[in-house]
């Protein structure tokens, strides 16, 4: 058995050159001290070797490093060398605990920071909150213990428990994420998302255009993840959808997941189309929202609506209102009107009231070219009038004459009040093309907006009145005429399509 | 009022003075009185271009107003998108494959060997494939049609058995079976929309990768009597041609240039495009709609009528220019080795030199930032760096289509050539030519050939 060491003031310092040593500094620097403080001559051992040692300190290093080996018995000495070695080294007061020589490892922080390299008072820091972790857990575990026997008695564990872990969890979260930089965010951190198990984003560590994804959002997509592989259509997953399109609403995934859990729960189509609604403000340039509303709309028709003529109207109504906002705010926008024409023809909402709002938002910017768009479909896709199927380019006959007489004029009525509003030009040709009506029908209208073409007096205040009697003269079989208006279209009026009215022009032979 | 500026401003446009048609530095010749929101936008745009165009904003130009093409910042700007994006990326999680795509595009169109990044894409593109067929947006994400288009693009440009290999076909054939409707279309991902996207993207992903065409027996579009992922496909594009001429995402929806892009490069591959365009598509109005895009002073396309000049409809519509040509003029067998001969004469249906005017002095990026942009007002971004320099490069090429598919089931399967465009006043210094990129396809043709001789030779699965 190994005698007690001395203390070591007591010993014989076989350094001659040992002075107090300061204070140390950081954790390493302490380490240090403590290695040499426990093997002695080490320090002189290091600058001149084995061989430069006096013989004194040859006798001290040895015993010291033997002190493990014979302790271990891994040397073995006669019962007498045994007492003889033991004895030296309670006399030199050698230290038994020593500190290895490959020095020790703290570990890294969660910046990489080489612990060794804390201050004392950071590291106590550091320990303290290891130590509150530590107690924490303890507490952690027992709440999970608490609430496995609730369950197996088919009970629950009460509200306030569950609070008082939701604020340990919190307490838990900043402790880790302040010692070891894990990020369990909010969903880790709630007790209702126990059961499962995230499936953290999967991708090598040079993966191109890689995201470094806030935290919050990782936490919340990585638990998504889960949920819709184990196809888990609750209430809580609906939130998770929530909490994603919040932080990403052109997650395209997550809205076609929310549409499956909508259904699936059979949730009030009111109430979702409600908070879409208030996304939809927030962002007037996504297209995942209209796609949402628009499978909505099937599922609320095929459950409800179908039925139910008078609330399928009211729809209607308070669809249109709500899309009239979002349009005043984003007048072309695209996906938006898209959805208008869904609505129309799933509602069969061919109201006049769909066409006086369309007509007031054509009356507000008369270059609102959704707007013509959206009047070109009210008025032609609508069943009552026009053939089912019927190509917006080609002659409807079903159309009564008196549409076609109103849309003309309409156009026509508009183009007065600015004759270069390509958007009425190509609804008036798009009108007597459904009406099977030829372009010389409005030759006179079309005439007024130029004149002495290729004279002294030449005026032209609409270029695409000259491109339609262009059209005009030449089936009438003037083709002098028919290129002259496309030789003053390329020379003067439009020159940048020059290289269309010259095709057009050698298509006139 | 910029014309005015002119003359005050001393300047590298103002000594020598640079030879810019008055076309591009005065606004349009016929302008209504009356004003709307949507003028003063125009009007907006016009006064914002106006400086760019006629050389004020430009360090330097050459004689026709024309700054460089400043390749190595773009490039630059362009690795970079590739490299790792900050957390306010989050928005681009769910279409990281475009970035994919937009990016190693650009940089293949400004000469640069994108094969390197061929292992990382594989590795990036690996776990963003469903077990169930498609690709989506990123780990986890559903499969989805635009998201499996790019990945397919990007794997081409970077080539290789290693990357086309990384491609389940069976369980892709399968996906798109699914994702065809009994009218016809496709919808872009299983539940999500259909439209003319998803006519253009199945079929490229369908000719690209040889997929067998007879559709699954689950497939919802044999509810409407179709056997087969393309029929009907052709006479649903139809129905999306609206009554300016144009094409709309879906029935019945506003004209927009992307569509219609989507629309011709659809039927260019079902069929050749002097056969399907001209069967399913009324020509005049579709040429005049597309010609009613171009915008002077400005010389860049608009998207929609009275909407905005745009970098981007560079491409959209810019690259309309050789289906539309190609469907008027039918295979044109002429000797290939032939260069055409230069001549004064611009037979194009377009203003190349509006285009690439606009381009090269208001869609580029020329502080630290780099890369190409919708307008000067705005940042420049990996989508608008893509389709600006894909319209670029179709304005300096004059694209022929030389042979009509020998076996019309070989999908696409038509012969392009390109060579320079000489016809009229050549704006830009040949430097600054980019490489050359499919009219059907948009990555280059050398690429589009290999990824297609690879999966020719597979049989069935």
């Amino acid at each position: 058995m190994p005698p007690k060491a001395k203390a070591a003031a007591k010993a014989a310092t076989p350094d001659p050159k040992a002075t107090p040593e300061a204070t140390p500094e950081t954790v390493g620097e302490r380490s240090k001290q403590r290695f040499y403080q426990t093997n002695p001559v080490q320090k002189r051992f290091e600058e001149v070797g084995f061989p430069g040692l006096t013989p004194a300190e040859k006798k001290t290093y040895a015993h010291a490093n033997l002190i493990l080996p014979v302790a271990n018995r891994l040397v073995s000495l006669s019962n007498k060398s045994d007492r003889e070695y033991w004895k030296h080294v309670a006399k030199e007061g050698l230290p038994c605990r020593r500190l290895s020589k490959h020095g020790y490892r703290w570990g890294e922080d969660k910046h990489g920071r080489d612990i060794g390299t804390y201050r004392l008072d950071e590291l106590k820091k550091r320990t303290l909150s290891q130590a509150r972790l530590t107690a924490l857990d303890v507490l952690h575990r027992q709440f999970l213990t608490r609430r496995e026997a609730a369950r197996s008695e088919g009970g629950e564990i009460s509200p306030e428990e569950v609070d008082e872990e939701k604020n340990r969890r919190k307490e838990m979260a900043e402790l880790k994420r302040e010692l070891y930089g894990e990020i369990p965010g909010p969903l880790a951190s709630d007790p209702e998302w126990d059961d499962v198990a995230p499936i953290p984003q999967t991708e090598p560590e040079d993966a191109l255009a890689k995201i470094a994804y806030p935290d919050e959002y990782a936490e919340a997509v990585s638990y998504l993840r889960a949920v819709m592989a184990a196809e888990e259509y609750s209430p809580r997953c609906l939130r998770l959808t929530e909490r994603v399109i919040a932080m990403n609403p052109a997650h395209y995934t997550v809205w076609l997941y929310r549409f499956k859990i909508v259904s699936a729960l059979s949730l009030p189509v009111l109430d979702e189309i409600q908070w879409l609604n208030g996304v939809a403000l927030n962002n007037l340039k996504n297209y995942q929202i209209w796609h949402h509303r628009q499978l909505l709309l099937d599922h609320h028709f095929a459950a409800t609506l179908s039925a139910d003529p008078e609330a399928a109207k009211q729809f209607a109504k308070s669809e249109t209102d709500f899309i009239s906002r979002i349009l005043a705010e984003d007048t072309k926008n695209y996906h938006v009107w898209s959805y208008r024409q869904y609505l129309v023809t799933k509602l069969n909402y061919w109201s006049p009231f769909e066409l006086a709002t369309t007509q007031s938002m054509i009356e507000d910017d008369l270059r609102n070219n959704s707007a013509w768009s959206h009047r070109f479909f009210i008025v032609f896709s609508n069943p009552s009038v026009s053939t089912p199927g019927s190509a917006p380019t080609e002659h409807d006959p079903k159309i009564p004459d008196a549409i076609i007489d109103r849309e003309a004029e309409y156009a026509k009525e508009k183009i007065l009040l600015a004759p270069q509003n390509q958007s009425a030009w190509h609804y008036l040709r798009g009108v007597l093309v459904k009406g099977g009506r030829g372009l010389e029908t409005v030759s006179d209208f079309a005439e007024q907006f130029f004149s002495d073409l290729g004279g002294q007096g030449e005026s032209v205040r609409s270029s695409h009145a000259l491109d339609l009697m262009s059209e005009v003269y030449h089936k009438q079989g003037d083709v002098e005429k028919a290129r002259l208006c496309l030789q003053r279209l390329s020379d003067k009026w439009d020159p940048v399509r020059e290289g269309y009215w010259k095709y057009r022009l050698a298509e006139l032979k | 009022m910029a014309a005015a500026a002119v003359g005050q401003q001393p300047g590298p446009a103002h000594a020598t003075g640079p030879s810019i048609p008055s076309l591009f530095t005065q606004p349009p010749v016929i302008r209504d009185e009356l004003e709307t929101d949507s003028s003063h936008l125009q009007d907006e745009t016009v006064d914002e271009c106006l400086p760019f165009l006629s050389g004020l904003e430009h360090d330097k130009v050459n004689a026709h107003g024309v700054p460089r093409l400043d390749r190595e910042r773009h490039a630059r700007f362009l690795r970079k998108q590739l490299g790792a994006l900050p957390g306010a990326y989050v928005g681009a999680d769910p279409s990281r494959p475009w970035i994919f795509y937009w990016c190693l595009n650009a940089l293949s169109l400004l000469g640069e060997d994108v094969e390197p990044y061929r292992a990382r894409l594989v590795e990036t593109v690996r776990f963003i494939q469903n077990p169930a067929g498609g690709f989506g947006g990123g780990f986890g994400q559903a499969s989805h049609l635009a998201t499996t288009y790019a990945v397919v693009l990007s794997l081409a440009l970077v080539g290789g058995e290693e990357a086309y290999d990384v491609v389940d076909r069976r369980s892709m054939w399968k996906w798109l079976c699914q994702l065809k409707q009994p009218d016809g279309g496709f919808q872009m991902a299983v539940g999500g929309e259909e439209d003319v996207r998803g006519a253009y993207c199945a079929s490229v992903v369908i000719s690209l990768l040889n997929l067998p065409l007879t559709l699954s027996p689950e497939s919802p579009a044999r509810a409407g009597g179709h056997t087969d992922l393309l029929s009907g496909l052709g006479e649903w594009v139809r129905l999306c041609q609206t009554y300016e001429g144009g094409v709309s995402a879906k029935h019945g929806v506003e004209a927009h240039g992307a569509y219609a892009f989507c629309a011709l490069g659809c039927l260019s591959i079902i069929d050749s495009p002097h056969r399907s365009v001209r069967k399913y598509m009324d020509m005049p109005r579709l040429i005049s709609w597309l010609s009613s895009r171009q915008y002077a002073p400005e010389g860049g396309f608009s998207g929609r009528t009275n909407k905005l000049v745009d970098g981007c409809y560079s491409h959209w519509v810019g690259g309309c220019w050789p289906l539309i040509e190609a469907s008027l003029s039918g295979p044109t067998a002429s000797p290939s080795s032939q260069p055409l001969e230069a001549t004064d004469e611009d037979d194009s249906l377009f203003s190349r030199n509006g285009l690439i005017r606009y381009i090269l002095c208001c869609c580029q990026d020329m502080s630290k930032r780099g890369g190409l942009r919708d307008k000067p007002s705005k940042y420049s971004d990996a989508y608008h760096s893509c389709y600006v320099l894909s319209g670029l490069s179709s304005a300096q090429t004059k694209w022929r289509f030389v042979a009509s598919r020998a076996d019309e089931t070989l999908l696409g399967d038509d012969r392009w050539e390109a060579s320079p465009h000489t016809g009229g006043v050549q704006i830009f210094d040949e430097e600054d030519r980019i490489a050359t990129t499919h009219p059907v396809y948009a990555i280059p043709p050398h690429r589009v050939e290999a990824i297609r001789s690879h999966f020719l030779s597979k049989e069935g699965f």
